[in-house]
């Protein structure tokens, strides 16, 4: 081996702990880059592998009041451009969980021994129910928590209540975990159905397209076909809802989540790419007697280069082997937890391998473009400055710093303070760096707090634009009186609306709904409310033109996510819109933000009512209760409950404000605690850029240590002038920090916002983020810099001015 | 066998100037100096008298502002700085005051440094090279040891080993005895000697007064110029004094 590698092997060992320091920092990039990829890159592969596994269908054909029978649908096979049909059925029913009524869905399968669409996979107990029982998904256990073989009460619309037994397990990729959605899904045969009382057949036909990669339009293309072909058997046809193909209902969520972990980790191998050069510049500096040797026993700056950027790319390789190692476990630990809120099974557990391409690529070419400068500036040093180094820094303040020798002035700075201020400031491009470096560290960290947040307050929303306590949802259309009555029963009730709703979509040219509902009814949905004017019940921010008043007549504002739907709409257009496939006309006057609501369009109540042919009938309930403790509100929507049983008003499912913040808490959940995760990282890896930048400020000023010791200052003086040094160093970086962290959340939550729920999170800043920050830059100051003031404290007076 | 009428440092008329915080400061005033093949010369001055400079610019490490030096025939104001780096691994050996020997290298790696960086010698030879010039020195033995293990003389030693790696043209030592008490300065002294009979040019800068007559030609500075020398065509020359 040559006798320079050697060399640079033994300068390797020689200081372990910075070189373990600058290890964790390029370890700490690559590691989260792996972690966030392979995760990224596993959870992608899957998702598509569980959602397609389903077979899910292109589209499904809902008839009313007809059914599909066997042979229909063996005619229907042969059809142009489809590869399989089914027959279904799916039914907004309920179950009774301790006290309270919670939504359920239950799935009427043809026939389990040979399922063709929307496939949920059998997991234990009976593959094909028996007459009364059901298979439930695995993620619904958490919900009724209940067992396999045990039963619930569950009540269909015309149904009575009934206990069913659950006889077996399904895990259905397609659906969201229950326990997020807050709701129930069960698998029935269709004599259990009547069995609960239902006369309902096979009423919907989904069919999966003979071309896999084939999009929406062509997808409509062949429902239409189809559609037409069953309208001139008979049928007739309501609605046809086609979802994105081949996308996950989950997919825009998931989406976000990873594209905030990909930004942050590129962030972090920026920032401990900062601390690397910092670090570098340090190291560069303790080895410039050295390079001065060097180059006069014949070394030329670039056999010098070449000897440390081989010190980088040997350190690179450590830290990028051990990142790489280490990531592999935290993805397994990402995409495990992904993939239970996303409720996949992971078939594949194997990381890619152009995820550790990519981290090769980043763990030994950044560090190197980031060392290039310091690396560069050291070897190319004069022999003679490289020597006539005494390591007393050459930098001076400069005369242009006239407000920092007005702050000397100050009588009541001590005398270690003014000093401490002059030597923050002595060496502008250390400065600059270390600030940098902070800086980042406490943008990122505040960003993550910020943008959390922004999470919590746009979930608080709930709250600021809905002023109900429980929303009911009826079955069918049911006189007004008929609520009135229910509604004087029950005290404790503030106010009460009557209020309508449909499924809706764009009148196309077609007599039918065409819809981008998923299979669960919820995702993908579009309805059109009547809201009785004014309403005391919801306050929708207007983004554009205004709200609806008493006095219009065929007025609509559309919600975000339905002029999302349809995004060339503006203020004065008219629209039709379909109620029970008939079409009806609107104008549009506003376009209104309307958070975690399904595409919506708000029309007045008279006009609902007289768009749907149903004067003086309503199908859902507004209830604001005069206490809005969770307890009182369980007590009150069960006495509303009976009321509205006697009364004979079959309810489809009520939810209560506390459930919907439930539910959409859950959804967001992984997003808060991953920015935490990140925050934390980020407050790790600023914390250890301080250490390096006090470490080389220690190391340069070793002379200038011993002679204040020779002239009297004490051990203690000398530490706490490190230490003041870094606190001053950490409070500036705090200005700066807060100063781009309001930049970066307005950006990120914009974009996050925009990814997850088609709504951009407004700015908002969180004042625990910045007192956190504070405290954190304050006692990682001091951490940070006790181990080189210690060390500063302790060079004795003869080492000291012996350095060379 | 050496040809002591070769001239191998010539410097013409030189001046070097530095800018300070309190403006130009000449450290070198119209120097001109010439140093024969295998002569043993004493660089004698003040501190801040300019030996230190001169001896930079002798050696490639520092440029005049004006004049020219010529070393074995090379002018070096017509070497790049990477070409500089080469001459001097190639034909200097320096001798630092505090001896600079790298502390994460044995004494023998050391010494097998400089032959690495030029290339001089095939891979196979450097050690046994390096393990002949710490004989010559008389610290084989410590050859496998790191600097800070050996005293004060020895690590000069094997900066002189070390300052020999290449066979240079001419070793400059910059106080090489200001670190070391009387007994290894003496040592150290008569190994310049040696190398000096063995036809090597050793210039060396000390305060040493005591060692004077080790000396065949002294140069004296004082604030810049050379002192107690004749003045010929207007050019300051340096005292020669034949032993």
């Amino acid at each position: 081996m040559n006798t320079r590698i050697k060399k640079i092997f033994r300068d390797l060992t020689t200081d372990i702990p910075k070189n373990l320091m600058l290890i964790s920092a390029m370890m700490i990039g690559v590691f989260g880059i792996g972690a966030v990829l392979g995760g990224y890159a596993v959870l992608e592969r899957e998702m598509a592998k569980n959602y397609l596994s389903t077979n899910p269908a292109a589209a499904t054909i809902k008839a009313e009041g007809t059914f599909f029978t066997r042979e229909l649908i063996d005619s229907l096979r042969k059809f142009d451009g489809v590869r399989d049909v089914e027959r279904h059925a799916t039914i907004s029913a309920r179950m009774k969980i301790g006290g309270d009524w919670y939504p359920l869905l239950l799935f009427v399968i043809d026939d389990f021994s040979v399922p063709r669409t929307n496939i949920a996979f059998w997991q234990s107990g009976a593959a094909t129910p028996p007459l009364g029982s059901m298979l439930v998904e695995r993620t619904v256990y958490r919900v009724i928590q209940a067992s396999e073989g045990t039963e619930i009460v569950i009540k269909t619309p015309n149904g009575k209540q009934k206990a069913i037994r659950i006889s077996g397990t399904v895990h259905d990729p397609s659906l969201a975990p229950a326990w997020q959605e807050q709701t129930g899904y069960g698998y029935i045969t269709l004599s259990t159905l009547h069995w609960l009382g239902e006369i309902q057949e096979f009423d919907e036909l989904r069919f999966t397209a003979a071309q896999p990669e084939i999009e929406r339009e062509d997808i409509g293309r062949t429902a239409k076909k189809i559609a037409a072909w069953l309208t001139r058997k008979g049928f007739a046809i309501h609605e046809v809802q086609i979802p994105p193909p081949r996308k996950h209902p989950h997919q825009g969520q998931m989406n976000a989540v990873l594209s905030l972990f990909t930004i942050f980790s590129f962030m972090v191998l920026v920032l401990s790419s900062i601390l690397v050069a910092s670090s570098f510049a340090t190291l560069m500096v303790k080895q410039i007697r050295e390079i001065g040797v060097m180059k006069t026993i014949g070394a030329n700056s670039r056999q010098i280069a070449g000897l440390y950027l081989l010190m980088v790319v040997l350190l690179s390789i450590i830290a990028t082997g051990m990142g790489i190692v280490l990531s592999r476990f935290a993805a397994a630990v990402l995409y495990s937890n992904i993939s239970v809120l996303l409720n996949l099974r992971i078939f594949d557990p194997s990381i890619p391998w152009w995820v550790m391409g990519v981290q090769a690529a980043a763990g030994l070419l950044i560090p190197l473009a980031a060392v290039a400068f310091p690396v560069l500036r050291g070897s190319r040093i004069t022999v003679r400055k490289a020597i006539d180094n005494y390591g007393i820094s050459t930098a001076t303040t400069s005369s242009g710093n006239a407000w920092l020798a007005t702050i000397s002035q100050w009588t009541m700075m001590g005398e270690t303070f003014v000093l401490s201020l002059r030597n923050t400031f002595r060496d502008r491009s250390r400065l600059m760096l270390t600030l940098g470096l902070l800086s980042a560290g406490g943008a990122m960290f505040m960003t993550s707090m910020n943008v959390s947040k922004a999470w919590d307050n746009s979930l608080g929303k709930i709250t600021q634009q809905r002023f109900y306590d429980l929303d009911v949802r009826l079955h069918h259309f049911v006189p007004t009186v008929n609520a009135d009555s229910v509604i004087k029963g029950i005290t404790g009730i503030r106010s009460a609306e009557r209020w309508g709703y449909s499924s809706t979509s764009y009148v196309l040219d077609v007599p039918y709904d065409i819809v981008q509902t998923y299979p669960d009814k919820g995702h993908g949905s579009f309805q059109i409310v009547g809201v009785p004017l004014p309403t005391s019940m919801i306050s929708l921010p207007i983004i554009e033109g205004r709200w609806l008043n008493a006095k219009d007549s065929g007025a609509v504002v559309l919600n975000h996510i339905a002029h999302a739907l349809s995004p060339s709409l503006k203020i004065g257009d008219s629209i039709r819109l379909s109620i029970d496939a008939k079409p009806t006309s609107w104008k549009i006057v506003g376009f209104a933000e309307d958070l975690y609501s399904p595409a919506t369009a708000y029309v007045s109540m008279p006009a609902f009512q007289s768009a749907a042919c149903v004067p003086d009938r309503f199908n859902m309930l507004k209830l604001a209760f005069a206490g809005r403790e969770n307890a009182g509100i369980a007590e009150k929507t069960r006495l509303i409950e009976e009321a509205l049983a006697m009364n004979n008003v079959s309810v489809q499912q009520n939810i209560s404000a506390v459930l919907f913040r439930n539910a959409i808490s859950e959804h967001m959940g992984v997003l808060v605690n991953s920015l935490l995760a990140m925050a934390i990282l980020m407050a790790l890896v600023g914390a250890l850029g301080l250490t390096s930048t006090m470490s080389m400020n220690i190391l340069e000023r070793k002379r200038e240590i011993g002679v204040m010791r020779a002239i009297g200052a004490s051990p203690k003086t000398i530490s706490n002038l490190v230490l003041v040094e870094g606190l001053i160093a950490g409070i500036m970086s705090i200005f700066f920090a807060f100063f781009f962290s309001l930049i970066l959340s307005f950006y990120l939550g914009e974009f996050i916002g925009s990814m997850a729920f088609r709504s951009p999170l407004s700015l908002t800043v969180s004042q625990p983020g910045i007192f956190l920050w504070i405290i954190i830059i304050l006692f990682g100051s001091l951490a940070a810099t006790y181990f080189p003031a210690r060390s500063a404290s302790r060079i004795t007076t003869r080492e000291a001015l012996a350095y060379e | 066998m050496n040809d002591r009428s070769e001239l191998v440092i010539e410097t013409r008329s030189i001046t070097k100037e530095y800018e300070t915080a309190n403006g130009l400061y000449r450290a070198l005033n119209n120097v001109s100096i010439g140093i024969h093949k295998g002569a043993l010369v004493a660089v004698t001055g003040k501190s801040g008298s300019g030996k230190s400079t001169l001896l930079n610019i002798i050696t490639g490490i520092d440029t005049p502002t004006a004049g020219n030096v010529v070393v074995g025939n090379i002018a070096l104001d017509q070497l790049s700085e990477s070409a500089l780096a080469t001459w001097r691994g190639n034909n200097v050996g320096i001798v630092f005051q505090f001896f600079q020997l790298l502390p994460t290298l044995t004494i023998a790696e050391n010494v097998m440094l400089p032959m690495d960086f030029c290339n001089t010698y095939p891979k196979r030879e450097r050690r046994d090279r390096a393990l002949s010039l710490l004989e010559l020195v008389g610290i084989v033995e410590q050859a496998d040891k790191f600097p800070s293990t050996l005293s004060g003389g020895q690590q000069q030693r094997a900066s002189i080993a070390r300052a020999m790696a290449n066979d240079p043209l001419f070793i400059v030592a910059d106080e090489p005895t200001g670190n070391l008490d009387s007994q290894n300065a003496e040592a150290i002294f008569h190994l310049f000697t040696q190398l000096a009979e063995n036809g090597k040019t050793v210039v060396v800068v000390t305060h040493e007064k005591d060692f004077a007559s080790y000396f065949e030609q002294r140069i004296h500075i004082a604030d810049g110029s050379i002192v107690d020398g004749a003045l010929d065509t207007g050019e300051q020359k340096a005292v020669t004094v034949k032993r």
